[in-house]
C-alpha cells in the first residue's frame, strides 16, 4: 500500500428527516486496497456508498474522493469512479454487449479501447458466449458479473460496490472476487459493502458499521485477534442444560447453538470464570476455539440489548401431530418443456432435523421447494411432506407447513398484532385458538411490547422474528426458510437460530436455503443441488471429508470441490 | 453537451422502447382510437331531427308546408297527431325534437293574403341543439312560398372557412392538439421513473452524463414517437374525416414538432418529480389529458369563459396548438398569422426542458 488516501471522510453525518443514517464517520481508504464495509441491514452502508459516489450530499461533514469534494466537485467524482448500486443496475431489454457499449459511451471510452476491454472483461466474467443475450434473461450471478463489467469498462481508479454478492451463488461470487483482485493488481481501489462475514474476510481492511457508527477499522486478522481467547466450544448432547447454565453467567455475551455443540463467547479480556467452568464440567468436551469476525463484531457491539430477550429460554414448541419422517422425497423430477429443473431427487428429512439446502442460482432449489409446498406439480416421482402426499390434498398439506421468504412477506402498514391476526386467519385459526396461537408466537419470538407498533417501524431483526412468528403460529410440522438471516447483525442471527433450534427440538423439520456459511453451519445436514440434481448430502464434516478438505473449509470451497467433481458435463449456467 | 453521450442515451432508449412492441403498438394505436371515438362522438351538427305535426288545417297548402320541412336532411317526419294531448305526450317522451302546429284556416289565410301563423314547439332540453333546430325551422318556414312575394330585405349569409358548417372540420383539427397533449406525456412520464424504480438511475447519476444530456437523450426518441402519432392523426383526419387542408403541411409539421417536444417535455418533467410509475401516470393524466379538454378551446370557445379562467387557459400549450392546427387546416394561415402562437410554444418547450433539467439533480435524495 502506498498510503496515498483515495477516500477521506471527516465527521460524516447524514439524516433522513429526523432519522440519522450516519452519525459522525471518519474514514480513510488508501490506493490499491480492497476495503470492506461490514454491517447488518439498516446500518447505513448504502448511505455511506451514495455519499462517496457523490450522489448524496452529507448533512454535516465532508467526503473527499480522489481528491475532490463530493459536494462542490461532484461532477469530477462521478466522471471518474465506477459505482454499482444495490440490486441490479442493468437495462434488462438490452443485450450484454449493448449494456457494455452504453456504459462505455457515456463514459467516453474510445471505440478501440472499448473492443479490447470488452473482450477482456467478458472473458474474465465468463460471459463471452452471452454477448447477444438480453440482460433480463441472465441468472442472478451473471447479472452481477455484467454489472461489475459495466463499471470497469472505463478502468476507474476507484470502484464502489454496494452489496456485491446479494443473491449471488458461491460460484459467481468466486468469479466476482477474482475480477476484483485482478483489478486491484493494476492499482484499482475497491470499496464494497457486505452483510456477510465470510465475504468480509476477503477484504484487505474492514470497517464494522453499526447503527450509523463505525465500531472498528482494521484488517480481518486484526479484528479477529481482538476476540481471540474469548471463544469456547462445548461439544455436548445436553444442549438445553448447557444453554441454561450459560445464561446464568453474566460474562457470556454470545452463544451459537450449532448442531451437537454450543459455541460461546466471553466479554473482551475476561478469562473463563471458574464457576462457569465448574458448571459446564461433565456436560461435554470444552475447548477454546479460534475467534471469527462474527465474534469480533459481537464483542464490539457488546452483546447488546438483544441478549436480554434471549435470556428467557424460548419455550419449546410442540407440534400438534408428529410424523417421524417429515419429508420423504422419492425420485422427484420437475420438467418445464425440455428443461429439467429438478432431476430425480430423493431425500428423507426426519422430524426435528434442520437441513440446509445449497446450490447455485438456477440449480432447482426453489422449484423443489415449490413442489414440496404443492405449488408446483411434479413431472415424475413422489413426495410425502408432513405425512401428506403432495399430489393429493394440497390444502391439508398447507396446514402442516410454514414458509418464510427472504423478503419477509409482512404488511408494513399494519401493526405487529394485525399482521399476526391476518396470518392466523389465513391458517383458519379462530377464537381462542387464534388468541393462544398469537400469544404463543409473540412470546416465543420475544416480541412482547411491540404488538401495537407498525411493522414498518421495526428493526430488521424484529421484522425477521415477526416473519418467523407468522410462519410458525399454526405449529407446522415442516418449516421452509429462504436465507432467513441474511443482512442481520450477528447477535440477532444467533438469537434467531436459537429459536429455530428450539422449534426443531419440538419436532419441527426445518429446510433452509442459503448461500452462506454463517447459516449453513447451524444445520444438522447439508444438501448440495447442482443442475437439478442432488449431488451431495451429509453433515458439514462429512462433506468436508468426502472431498478431502480440511475441517473448517468454507461452504464456497466445498461447493467448488463438488462442482469440480461434477464437471463431466459443461456447467452452462441455467436461467434462474 | 457531449454529442457522443447524448447519442448513447438516444440509442439505448430507442432500443428499450422498440423491444417493448406492445407499448409501442398501444402508443400508436391509442391516438387513432381517440381520434375516431371523438371525431364521431363530438358532433355539434343536427341531422334528421324528429318532427311531429299537428295539422289542424289539412289542406294541400298545409301539407306543402310540411313537405318543405321534411324535404331536406334536417328533419324527418315522425308523427301526425290526432289531438293536442298526443302532441304534448310526444314532446314529454322526447319522441319529437320539435312540433309544428298548423292551425285551422291556414290555407284560407294564405289565399286572403293575410299572414298565417304557425307555431313551432321545440324541446329545449339540449339548448344548443334546440337553438339550431329552431333556426333551421324558422329559415325553412320563412322561405315557404316566398318566391311569389315581394321582398323587403334580402339577407345573404355566407359561412367562411367551414362552408358546410360540418362540425368534424372544427372538432378534428382541435383533436390533434388534445391527442398530442394526452398520449406522449403518458408514455414519457414513465421514462425516468422506471429507471428510478429499477435503480439504474443511480448508475446514471454516478456517471459523467449531465442532467441536460440525459434529458435530451430521453426527449429525442419519445418525441419521434409523438411526431409519428401526429403524422398519423393528421393523415387520418384528412383522409377519413375529410377535413380540408388549406394551409402548408410543412408549416403544420414544423409547428407540430415544437408542440410534441413540449408535450413530451411535460411528461419528462412529471417523471423527474415523481417516484413511482403509478403516480407518474396519474400526475400526467391530471396535468395533460383532463385540462386539455376543458381549456384548449376544443369544445368550449375560450372567449366565452370567465376572465380568470381565460387567463388560466394560457398555461396549457394545447390552446395554442388548437389555434394553429385549426388555422392551418381551415383558414390556410401561416407563420405570418400564427407566429405568436408558435413562438409561445417554443418558449414553453424551452421552459419545460430547463425545469426538468433543474429538477433532475443527479442526487438520490
Amino acid at each position: 500500500m502506498s498510503g496515498e488516501a483515495i477516500i477521506e471522510v471527516q465527521g460524516l453525518h447524514r439524516a433522513f428527516g429526523r432519522q440519522p443514517a450516519l452519525a459522525g464517520l471518519d474514514l480513510q481508504v488508501s490506493r490499491g486496497e480492497i476495503f470492506g464495509v461490514l454491517g447488518p441491514d439498516g446500518a447505513g452502508k448504502t448511505t455511506l456508498m451514495q455519499c462517496l459516489a457523490a450522489i448524496l450530499d452529507p448533512s454535516e461533514g465532508a467526503c473527499r474522493v480522489l481528491g475532490f469534494d463530493t459536494v462542490r466537485q461532484a461532477a469530477e467524482v462521478t466522471s471518474r469512479i465506477g459505482y454499482m448500486s444495490q440490486g441490479f443496475t442493468l437495462y434488462d431489454r438490452l443485450s450484454v454487449d449493448e449494456n457494455l457499449a452504453f456504459a462505455a459511451q457515456i463514459r467516453g471510452v474510445p471505440d478501440s479501447a472499448f473492443r479490447d476491454r470488452r473482450q477482456r472483461l467478458l472473458e474474465m466474467a465468463r460471459l463471452v458466449h452471452f454477448g447477444a443475450r438480453r440482460a433480463g434473461a441472465l441468472s442472478g450471478g451473471m447479472r452481477k458479473k455484467l454489472s461489475l463489467c459495466t463499471n470497469l469498462i472505463h478502468e476507474p481508479p476507484l470502484l464502489l460496490l454496494d452489496e456485491l454478492s446479494l443473491g449471488v451463488d458461491p460460484l459467481s461470487r468466486r468469479e466476482l472476487w477474482r475480477m476484483l483482485r485482478a483489478f486491484r493488481e493494476q492499482g484499482t481501489t475497491v470499496v464494497l459493502t457486505t452483510p456477510y462475514m465470510d465475504e468480509a474476510a476477503y477484504c484487505d481492511r474492514l470497517a464494522f458499521l453499526h447503527e450509523g457508527r463505525l465500531l472498528a477499522v482494521d484488517s480481518p486478522a486484526g479484528l479477529r485477534a481482538r476476540a481471540e481467547g474469548s471463544v469456547y466450544r462445548l461439544r455436548t448432547a445436553k444442549t438445553i442444560t448447557t444453554r441454561e447454565r450459560l445464561d446464568d453467567a453474566a460474562e457470556v455475551i454470545g452463544v451459537q447453538w450449532l448442531p451437537g455443540q454450543l459455541v460461546f463467547q466471553l466479554a473482551a479480556g475476561v478469562p473463563l470464570p471458574e464457576p462457569l467452568r465448574t458448571a459446564l464440567d461433565g456436560l461435554g468436551e470444552l475447548q477454546p476455539v479460534t475467534a471469527e469476525l462474527e465474534h469480533a463484531f459481537v464483542q464490539l457491539v457488546g452483546g447488546g440489548q438483544e441478549r436480554q430477550g434471549a435470556r428467557q429460554a424460548a419455550p419449546v414448541a410442540k407440534c400438534t401431530e408428529q410424523t417421524a419422517e417429515a419429508i420423504a422425497v422419492t425420485d422427484l423430477s420437475v420438467r418445464f418443456g425440455d428443461f429439467t429443473a429438478v432431476d430425480r431427487v430423493s431425500v428423507s428429512v426426519a422430524a426435528g432435523e434442520v437441513i440446509g439446502w445449497l446450490g447455485p442460482n438456477g440449480a432447482g432449489k426453489t422449484t423443489l421447494i415449490r413442489a414440496l409446498c404443492s405449488l408446483q406439480r411434479p413431472s415424475a416421482g413422489s413426495a410425502r411432506v408432513a405425512g401428506q402426499d403432495i399430489a393429493h390434498a394440497p390444502l391439508a398439506l398447507r396446514q402442516r407447513i410454514g414458509y418464510m421468504s427472504q423478503r419477509f412477506s409482512l404488511y408494513p402498514d399494519l401493526t405487529v398484532a394485525e399482521n399476526l391476526a391476518f396470518f392466523a386467519g389465513a391458517y383458519g385459526l379462530r377464537g381462542e385458538a387464534r388468541r393462544s396461537a398469537m400469544a404463543w408466537a409473540i412470546e416465543m419470538t420475544g416480541l412482547e411490547g411491540t404488538e401495537s407498533r407498525w411493522v414498518g417501524d421495526l428493526s430488521g431483526a424484529q421484522r425477521q422474528r415477526l416473519a418467523l412468528a407468522c410462519a410458525v403460529m399454526h405449529r407446522p410440522q415442516v418449516l421452509f426458510l429462504d436465507e432467513p438471516t441474511s443482512g442481520v447483525d450477528p447477535t440477532s442471527r444467533q438469537r434467531f437460530w436459537e429459536l429455530i433450534q428450539s422449534l426443531a427440538r419440538g419436532g419441527m423439520a426445518v429446510l433452509v436455503t442459503t448461500h452462506y456459511l454463517e447459516e449453513a453451519s447451524y444445520c444438522h445436514r447439508l444438501g448440495l443441488m447442482f443442475q437439478g440434481r442432488l449431488i451431495a448430502i451429509g453433515t458439514l464434516a462429512e462433506l468436508q471429508v468426502e472431498v478431502g478438505l480440511a475441517a473448517g473449509a468454507e461452504i464456497e470451497a466445498i461447493f467448488m470441490a463438488y462442482m469440480a467433481r461434477e464437471r463431466s458435463q459443461p456447467p452452462g449456467e441455467a436461467v434462474a | 453537451m457531449n454529442v457522443r453521450r447524448v447519442s448513447a442515451v438516444v440509442l439505448k432508449e430507442s432500443r428499450e422502447i422498440l423491444r417493448d412492441p406492445i407499448t409501442v403498438g398501444v402508443s400508436l394505436l391509442m391516438p387513432l382510437v381517440m381520434l375516431f371515438l371523438f371525431g364521431y362522438a363530438i358532433s355539434l351538427d343536427v341531422r334528421h331531427a324528429a318532427l311531429g305535426v299537428w295539422d289542424g288545417d289539412a289542406t294541400p297548402a298545409s301539407r306543402e308546408l310540411v313537405e318543405a320541412l321534411t324535404g331536406n336532411e334536417y328533419f324527418r317526419l315522425t308523427a301526425h297527431y290526432g289531438s293536442l294531448h298526443d302532441l304534448e305526450q310526444s314532446l314529454q317522451r322526447s319522441e319529437a325534437d320539435l312540433v309544428l302546429v298548423i292551425p285551422p284556416g291556414f290555407a284560407a289565410d294564405l289565399v286572403r293574403g293575410a299572414r298565417p301563423e304557425v307555431q313551432v314547439l321545440v324541446d329545449g332540453t339540449y339548448s344548443a341543439t334546440a337553438l339550431l333546430v329552431s333556426g333551421f325551422a324558422r329559415a325553412i318556414i320563412a322561405g315557404y312560398r316566398q318566391s311569389g312575394r315581394p321582398q323587403l330585405l334580402h339577407l345573404e349569409t355566407r359561412v367562411w372557412y367551414n362552408p358546410s358548417l360540418n362540425s368534424a372540420n372544427y372538432v378534428v383539427p382541435g383533436l390533434y392538439a388534445v391527442i398530442l397533449l394526452a398520449f406522449p406525456p403518458l408514455l414519457t412520464a414513465l421514462g425516468i421513473v422506471r429507471e428510478k424504480e429499477t435503480g439504474t438511475i443511480q448508475s446514471i447519476f454516478a456517471s459523467p452524463l449531465t442532467a441536460a444530456e440525459f434529458i435530451t437523450g430521453k426527449l429525442v426518441p419519445y418525441s419521434l414517437i409523438a411526431f409519428l402519432q401526429m403524422v398519423m392523426v393528421i393523415a387520418v383526419g384528412y383522409a377519413w374525416f375529410g377535413v380540408p387542408f388549406e394551409g402548408s403541411l410543412p408549416f403544420l409539421l414544423a409547428a407540430g414538432l415544437i408542440y410534441v417536444l413540449c408535450t413530451v417535455g411535460i411528461g419528462l418533467l412529471v417523471s423527474t418529480v415523481t417516484r413511482t410509475q403509478l403516480v407518474a401516470m396519474l400526475l400526467a393524466l391530471i396535468v395533460t389529458l383532463m385540462p386539455s379538454f376543458l381549456f384548449s378551446g376544443l369544445l368550449f370557445p375560450i372567449f366565452t369563459m370567465p376572465e380568470l379562467l381565460q387567463l388560466y387557459t394560457n398555461v396549457f400549450p394545447g390552446r395554442y396548438f388548437v389555434d394553429i392546427s385549426r388555422g392551418v387546416a381551415l383558414k390556410g394561415a401561416g407563420l405570418e398569422i400564427l407566429g405568436f402562437e408558435v413562438a409561445l410554444l417554443a418558449l414553453y418547450t424551452l421552459a419545460v426542458f430547463l425545469l426538468a433539467v433543474w429538477r433532475l439533480k443527479k442526487k438520490v435524495a
